[in-house]
């Protein structure tokens, strides 16, 4: 059962949660859709069909963060931020996933980040469905879909002059109570649009069976083959919405304890202090990339560490495709197998 | 297959035949439609996958100082990565009889935060053809002038014919026109500080060091980059304001004299942070104060890495 939202009601609606939330939603940021604070009165950048550059998981999980200020003589103090319920607009099946993933990293039974819970346990996500998805989303190859729902409190169907809204938790009900049901038509033709869009995605890989393959050939000559084209840059992993690699520094002029997101394809991510390296060259980088999204986050949580949001294939500056590495994999043990 | 494809594919297979190289760099198909991945050929039945087309971003010169001084390496080159190797050989990066450039007068890059910003993300095929841009959708095909896609660094190319590349392929093009190449710079320069300190910051601020300008340049081949220093630290670890201003500013200073003006850095930013104008800047400093542009022979020492006991000029900046 649904309900429905006209879109010339969105504004006032974001407008009155505004009282008692602090709102996020994508915006143009230059050209492109960027997840930025608003009270309703700004523009949304939501109808277009692409997703935001910079994931939204850096709402919740910030690219700096400080953990603790400290005085030169005195006692640290932790600064877990307190902030006002929120609620993030417009997040897209894939990055909702995510940030459901990244939960089993920082929200354990016995052991969680209070920086992130802090912001995790306050915040409401609404979602977007993807009527038309880009040809570099693979969401259907790992688990989830255009419309998938997982982590959300309420996925939102565009229907041209409507959104169709179906509330997933309470609290998604609650912010929709003043909303009238959808009739049969509207829902069929929601689901019509979901269909449509499921359609266009075609399968990228073959996940079953993938993670011994990759296992397998741990020492293959195709990770220096891939390794040779990649510059070693911070934008598949930047961007990635589950990538959640963190650094821990001290900013001693400031007197505060930093968190900074590091990545596994930096030449001094896993550089020790003694100068050994035990990933000196992008071979071993690129495949900690790889190996840690479809087999080590298998063995920690039995799940994919990729949503499939395509955002590692649309920017990476040469071009190095997650999807064509992984069906290499797949065809090379196949060979194996039968020969 | 292009005209200019099938002749270079031949090129290259006779090198690779022939054995005059132990690797040629070029591009390669990716499934990627905007971006053609850098391919590294070593024998001749590889380059079913070549492509050479205007959406091969990168500046290939980028992959050379990965290779020991003694690889013999070819290439295709377009002038800025002619003049990028040229760069390389005065910096000792590699030795010019060890590459082997085959140079195509250059019809400008297209630039695909251009593309992407303009026609969206759901394109599944660009093609080009001599004026024109092609872009499919699933459903329906569009087509845009191309000089309106163009790369700012193209638009602006003063020097779009390899300078001694070792065969050139395809007619030589008129040189760019500098005036127009010194517009970008001029309205920067024209500004008062406060308002040039707002470009900069517009820009800066929204990095998130990821570090791909550093990594696709030719010229950010240091193994340690002053960023990853741990001890001095000399820049904010943090994606703060301080932070961020710091890294751009001494990433374009650490060009001074050495940034060909390629734009490969502004093109491989996801954020579409332009940082052209500060090293165009620079550019503009050493044409108008010391008479020095970068890469244009493979001999000349830039003025600020150049030392000379007898040097009668007072220091100026
Ligand atoms: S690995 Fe790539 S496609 Fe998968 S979630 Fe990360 S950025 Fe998205
Ligand atoms: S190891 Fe690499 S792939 Fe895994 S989360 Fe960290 S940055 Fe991402
Ligand atoms: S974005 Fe591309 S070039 Fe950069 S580290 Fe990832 S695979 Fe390598
Ligand atoms: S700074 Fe940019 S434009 Fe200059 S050489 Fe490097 S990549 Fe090219
Ligand atoms: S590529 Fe762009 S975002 Fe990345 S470090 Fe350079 S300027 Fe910053």
């Amino acid at each position: 059962m649904s309900q429905i939202l006209p879109k010339k009601n969105l504004k006032q609606l974001l407008s009155n949660w505004a009282a008692s939330y602090e709102i996020y939603a994508p915006q143009q940021l230059e050209k492109f859709a960027h997840f930025m604070p608003t009270n309703g009165s700004e523009l949304l950048y939501i109808d277009e069909q692409h997703n935001t550059r910079f994931p939204p998981k850096a709402l919740f999980l910030p690219q700096s963060e400080t953990l603790m200020k400290y005085t030169r003589f005195g006692a640290a103090q932790e600064t877990i931020p307190e902030s006002k319920p929120r609620i993030v607009f417009g997040i897209r099946p894939c990055d909702a996933k995510a940030v459901d993933l990244l939960n089993l990293m920082f929200l354990t039974e016995k052991d969680s980040d209070p920086y992130y819970q802090a912001r995790r346990k306050k915040t409401a996500l609404i979602g977007i469905g993807c009527n038309i998805p880009c040809p570099s989303c693979f969401c259907t190859t790992v688990e989830s879909g255009p419309f998938g729902r997982q982590g959300m409190d309420a996925l939102l169907t565009d229907l041209e002059d409507i959104y169709l809204v179906r509330t997933l938790t309470q609290t998604g009900k609650t912010l929709f109570a003043e909303y009238p049901e959808a009739t049969e038509a509207q829902e069929a033709e929601a689901k019509a649009v979901q269909q449509r869009s499921l359609k266009l995605i075609d399968p990228a890989f073959e996940t079953k069976g993938l993670k011994a393959k990759l296992d397998s050939n741990f020492e293959n000559a195709l990770w220096q083959k891939f390794a040779d084209s990649c510059l070693g840059c911070g934008i598949c992993t930047f961007l990635c919405p589950t990538c959640f690699c963190f650094d821990i520094a001290d900013e001693a002029q400031r007197k505060e304890r930093v968190r900074n997101w590091d990545t596994c394809m930096f030449r001094t991510y896993s550089l020790e202090a003694s100068q050994h390296n035990p990933r000196p060259t992008r071979r071993e980088r690129t495949r900690q990339r790889v190996m840690h999204k479809f087999s080590y986050w298998l063995d920690h949580v039995n799940k994919i560490g990729c949503t499939g949001c395509g955002r590692c294939v649309r920017y990476c500056p040469v071009g190095l495709d997650i999807r064509a590495m992984l069906r290499e994999f797949n065809q090379l043990e196949a060979e194996v197998a039968n020969g | 297959m292009t005209d200019l494809e099938s002749k270079l594919t031949a090129e290259i297979a006779n090198l690779l035949d022939d054995k005059k190289v132990d690797v040629f760099i070029a591009f390669k198909k990716a499934e990627s439609p905007l971006h053609p991945q850098p391919a590294f050929f070593t024998e001749s039945n590889q380059l079913g996958d070549f492509v050479y087309n205007s959406l091969c971003q990168n500046n290939l010169a980028a992959f050379i100082p990965r290779y020991p001084l003694s690889a013999r390496i070819g290439m295709v080159v377009r002038g800025c990565e002619n003049r990028a190797v040229n760069h390389l050989v005065v910096e000792k990066q590699h030795a010019r009889e060890n590459i082997f450039m085959i140079g195509v007068p250059c019809e400008g890059l297209v630039d695909w935060h251009k593309l992407v910003n303009r026609f969206g993300e759901e394109m599944i095929a660009v093609d080009e053809a001599k004026d024109e841009i092609m872009i499919s959708y699933r459903d329906r095909q569009i087509r845009a002038p191309r000089q309106e896609l163009l790369h700012d660094s193209c638009l602006r190319c003063v020097h779009p014919n390899p300078l001694s590349a070792d065969v050139t392929i395809g007619e030589l093009k008129p040189e760019g026109d500098p005036t127009l190449a010194r517009t970008e710079v001029a309205a920067f320069s024209a500004l008062d500080n406060a308002a040039r300190h707002a470009w900069f910051r517009k820009e800066a601020e929204r990095c998130i060091r990821c570090y791909a300008c550093r990594e696709a340049c030719p010229m950010c081949y240091c193994t340690e980059c002053f960023v990853d220093h741990g001890v001095p630290r000399w820049t904010e670890s943090t994606v703060s304001p301080a932070g961020m201003r710091a890294w751009h500013i001494v990433r374009a200073f650490h060009q001074a004299g050495r940034c060909v003006s390629c734009g490969a850095c502004e093109r491989a930013c996801p954020m579409d942070i332009k940082m052209t104008y500060l090293t165009e800047k620079l550019n503009e400093d050493m044409r108008t104060k010391y008479q020095f542009e970068c890469g244009m022979d493979d001999k000349t020492q830039p003025p600020f890495a150049a030392f000379n006991l007898d040097d009668k000029n007072r220091f100026e900046l």
